[in-house]
């Protein structure tokens, strides 16, 4: 069934982008399939006695393989991705205008990085995972500068590919060490590890989830990234893409929670990012920018919680992913639907839509209290795990703890009062655009889910309970309480709220201000820099002058060749097997002195020529009539094409300098002489039978014919020959691309050129 | 350099092109047992093709489209093995007999030759292409290229 889902996914993808343009918003309604397909199946499936595994071995020596298994934690993540996911195609289709352009890319984009993102919560083997984890890098970064067309939204495209896949980089050595620490590839069987190696593992796996969930210095480009259309940030930005750090913490914490610095690396990131969220929150006045710094904020907040590594922290960490994706979601949906109806998401121009969008309206209050962790509401039961979590830490570790998660906690009513006020609460009327039922629909019942989903609590810790107990097995004594009882939590609870409440009531009045950060200001910086010198590089190594580019690679290829003249047997040079070899070879080497002699083009090519057919008379005294055959075709294209192109050029070679022209013979020399060493050891190095023997005698039955060369062209080593061809493929299409290029500079030129004609009519041409 | 459409050319080139593309045919089938095969076929065709733009004819098709004939052939029959379970570009032999022509032998690797030839005229093409100027009629205009790039 896995692959199943996963093929489906792909069906649907190649169809969408190749179907035609008048499909129109429809696209949304098939893509919205697949994941509505997904998520039924993983709603079925939940309470299977075995998790559903799938694996398809690649290279079995390696470990390489594609392996699968819905465990209970996938499970949740698999409810979230592709319920969210199916929510959000209906949304996109209200979110776009009828006519808008490339609605199909954009459907087939992110259905692809839904796919991804179910690969990578599906996986089991640490390949699998980092295969799928770059699959959401790449696609989100296509999602993320979707606009193309604005420099803006490229740049935070740019932006967030380079920090994300940097994180990629550490992932994967992460995932190398992990492995070689465990001994096996496969997630489900490794043993938890401590020790110098665990921990080097820890640091590089911690960065990696770092950069994906946006934490602190790597957060940047979260924001950033709310130039993608706001199906994008309600789906990847709240619910999906920003929790895979999550998830892989989640993922690997049973194995590496021993190890030292794990704890405190996972601490020190999630608080701090915790509160530079928060306070980025109090800072902005883009309604749909306050929720993304949100967003960071309590991702902060669930990489706190797993890293404490009690059983209580990390019930209450998956229930807050859980709550988190269901009132993020319909709170970015909500934003893109007062944006799109209004024409503004700025907090200083909205108001009184509590009024004209009394739908929007509810579906905030639900939402945001959720995110506030107040009310009847599924945040609230898991903010007072959260809170009860951090009171059962003993110690001085203990308070310090409880101070923290309650700052943020109370950081976030406040933020969330902000958002409620500045976008519903009193200001200039502002007009409002007609209701869009696509739109409308998901982001209800997204908020609906909050309210209802905390009167059906035991079905919500039958969900999460096992998913903890993966992550930690000590979890599973815990549950979601809809009401705690006086306890000290619900005490804490009620005095962060009220004091929140102060915050965003002041907050709400003037936006903080607050220093810029060394750290964030840092990995800006860095990614910038990585971009302008990329492109420096780029401009230093790809000058477009050909005699360089030839230059360089024949003294590259000379320089590979050197340590093989060692290896060149004398034996293998000896004059010739028949005389008539020699009188070729003289022709051929006097036809090349002369091609490089001669001052006229016309006459360069015909050494050339001459060099060639000599070759092809070698070819056949030495009787290899397949080579000459080739030679002698390739030759008769090369002068066709001689005529073609010397057409373009003057009759002689341009006058070249002393020093340049030496430069290039002493190239050449070395270039001429790396060929013939290279030859000369190849015929020294036999080793063992030679394989001809062999090939004769499996060729008939085998390959399916009587003319070796063929059948190892065709058939025995067709892979190279396939190689080959892609090769030839890429030259061709770069001619053809080359050949455009010139072609828009020519119709730039020829408007010039006419101008001038036009000028000169009288005179004669 | 070459008067386009001089009449003697393109006759000859119409009486020279059917021998060459049996000769390309001839290549491409023997290639199996004798010398020749689908690179040196394609040659052959690719040759016609550039004395056909010499002379100021239209071109047999566009460099793009063959490219991508030849790229699917190819893709097609070294992926189609692995959905029979077998391992990448296994080839398989074919053999019957036929009225007139005896006993034929066919594998699928004449197939995989086949988009081989395809893709080695389709780089002809795109290098000549690249080198002259289509004009409106479809046909390429080599003089007008030599004004146009410098």
């Amino acid at each position: 069934m896995i692959w199943t889902l996963l093929l489906l996914h792909v069906i649907v993808i190649l169809g969408i982008s190749v179907a035609p343009a008048t499909l129109g918003r429809w696209v949304f309604g098939i893509a919205a399939l697949p994941p509505l397909a997904t998520v039924i199946w993983g709603a079925i499936t939940l309470g299977a006695a075995s998790a559903p595994t799938a694996e398809r071995s690649w290279v079995s020596g390696l470990d390489l393989s594609l392996r699968f298994e819905v465990d209970p934690l996938a499970g949740l993540m698999t409810l979230l991705v592709s319920g969210i996911g199916a929510g959000v195609f209906v949304y996109a289709a209200g979110y776009f205008s009828p006519g808008a352009d490339g609605l199909n890319r954009f459907a087939a984009t992110l259905l692809a990085f839904s796919t991804a993102m179910l690969g990578l919560v599906w996986s089991d083997s640490v390949w699998t995972l980092f295969l799928f984890w770059e699959l959401t890098s790449i696609t989100s970064f296509l999602l993320v500068g979707f606009k193309n067309t604005y420099a803006a939204s490229r740049y935070a495209a740019r932006r967030a590919l380079v920090i994300t896949v940097a994180g990629g980089l550490s992932l994967l050595a992460g995932l190398v060490v992990l492995v070689d620490q465990t001994g096996t590839a496969v997630l489900s069987e490794m043993e938890p590890v401590s020790g110098t190696g665990a921990t080097v593992a820890a640091a590089l796996l911690l960065a990696a989830a770092a950069t994906k969930s946006a934490q602190f210095p790597f957060h940047v480009w979260l924001p950033g990234a709310m130039a993608a259309p706001t199906p994008v940030s309600a789906y990847l930005h709240s619910a999906t893409m920003v929790k895979a750090g999550v998830f892989l913490v989640a993922v690997v914490a049973p194995v590496l929670d021993g190890a030292a610095g794990w704890k405190w690396i996972g601490l020190t990131l999630g608080v701090v990012t915790m509160f530079w969220g928060s306070i980025g929150a109090l800072r902005h006045v883009d309604a749909k920018l306050i929720l993304a710094w949100g967003t960071v904020s309590q991702l902060g907040f669930m990489i706190t919680l797993l890293s404490m590594g009690t059983g209580k922290a990390t019930f209450a960490a998956i229930s807050i992913v859980f709550a988190h994706a269901i009132f993020k979601a319909a709170l970015f949906m909500v934003v893109g639907e007062i944006d799109v109806r209004t024409g503004t998401r700025d907090i200083r121009e909205l108001g009184g839509l509590a009024r004209s969008m009394p739908l929007a309206f509810g579906i905030a209050v639900v939402s945001g209290l959720s995110m506030a962790g107040a009310g009847p509401v599924l945040g609230f039961a898991a903010k007072e795990a959260a809170v009860e979590g951090a009171l059962l830490v003993d110690g001085a570790e203990g308070t310090l703890l409880i101070a923290l998660i309650v700052g943020g906690a109370t950081l976030t009513v406040a933020y969330t009062l902000r958002f409620m006020i500045g976008v519903f609460g009193p200001g200039p009327s502002i007009e409002v655009g007609p209701l869009r039922p696509a739109m409308a629909v998901p982001s209800a019942l997204l908020g609906l889910g909050s309210f209802v989903l905390f009167f059906t609590l035991g079905w919500v810790n039958d969900l999460i309970r096992p998913a903890a107990e993966q992550v930690d097995p000590e979890a599973t004594a815990y549950a979601l309480k809809a009401w705690p009882g006086f306890t000290t939590g619900f005490q804490v609870s009620v005095g962060l709220v009220i004091a929140g409440v102060v915050v965003g009531l002041l907050a709400a009045k003037a936006p903080i201000k607050v220093p810029r950060t060394i750290g964030a200001d840092l990995v800006d910086a860095i990614v910038d820099s990585v971009i302008v010198v990329s492109k420096k590089i780029a401009g230093r190594v790809q000058h477009g002058s050909l005699p360089v580019y030839v230059a360089t690679m024949a003294v590259t290829a000379s320089v590979a060749i050197t340590p093989f003249w060692w290896s060149i047997d004398p034996d293998v040079i000896y004059r010739w097997d028949r005389p008539a070899q020699a009188v070729l070879a003289v022709i051929a080497v006097a036809s090349g002195v002369i091609a490089a002699a001669v001052g006229s083009r016309l006459g360069a090519a015909l050494g050339l020529g001459f060099v060639g057919l000599a070759i092809t008379g070698i070819f056949v005294v030495h009787g290899a009539p397949d080579l000459a055959i080739t030679q002698i075709l390739v030759e008769t294209v090369v002068v066709v094409g001689f005529v073609f192109g010397l057409g373009h050029l003057g009759r002689k070679f341009p006058p070249v300098g002393g020093l340049w022209r030496s430069a290039r013979l002493i190239v050449s020399a070395i270039a001429g002489l790396s060929v013939m060493a290279a030859l000369a050891s190849s015929a020294s190095a036999p080793t063992g039978e030679p394989a001809t023997a062999e090939l004769v005698a499996r060729g008939v039955d085998e390959g399916g014919g009587n003319n070796i060369v063929n059948v190892i062209l065709t058939d025995v080593r067709a892979l190279d020959t396939l190689g080959e061809v892609v090769v030839l493929i890429v030259v061709a299409v770069g001619v053809l691309a080359l050949r455009n290029a010139g072609r828009e500079n020519e119709t730039r030129g020829n408007a010039v050129q006419k101008n001038e004609a036009r000028t000169n009519e009288t005179s004669p041409a | 350099m070459i008067a386009p459409q001089s009449p003697i050319v393109v006759t000859g080139i119409r009486v020279v092109s059917p021998l060459a593309i049996m000769l390309a045919a001839y290549l491409f089938f023997a290639g199996h047992n004798q010398p020749g095969g689908g690179f040196a076929a394609g040659l052959v065709l690719g040759s016609i093709a550039a004395l056909r733009m010499i002379a100021g004819m239209r071109p047999i098709a566009d460099a793009i489209n063959v490219l991508a004939l030849g790229g699917v052939v190819c893709g097609v029959l070294a992926l189609a093995p692995l959905l029979f379970g077998e391992v990448l570009l296994d080839q398989v032999v074919l053999e019957s007999t036929l009225p007139l022509l005896g006993k034929v032998k066919g594998g699928s690797a004449l197939v995989f030759d086949l988009g081989v030839t395809l893709i080695v005229v389709g780089l002809v093409l795109s290098v000549l292409e690249g080198l002259g100027v289509i004009t409106s009629d479809g046909t390429i205009d080599i003089s007008e290229a030599r004004r146009g790039v410098r």
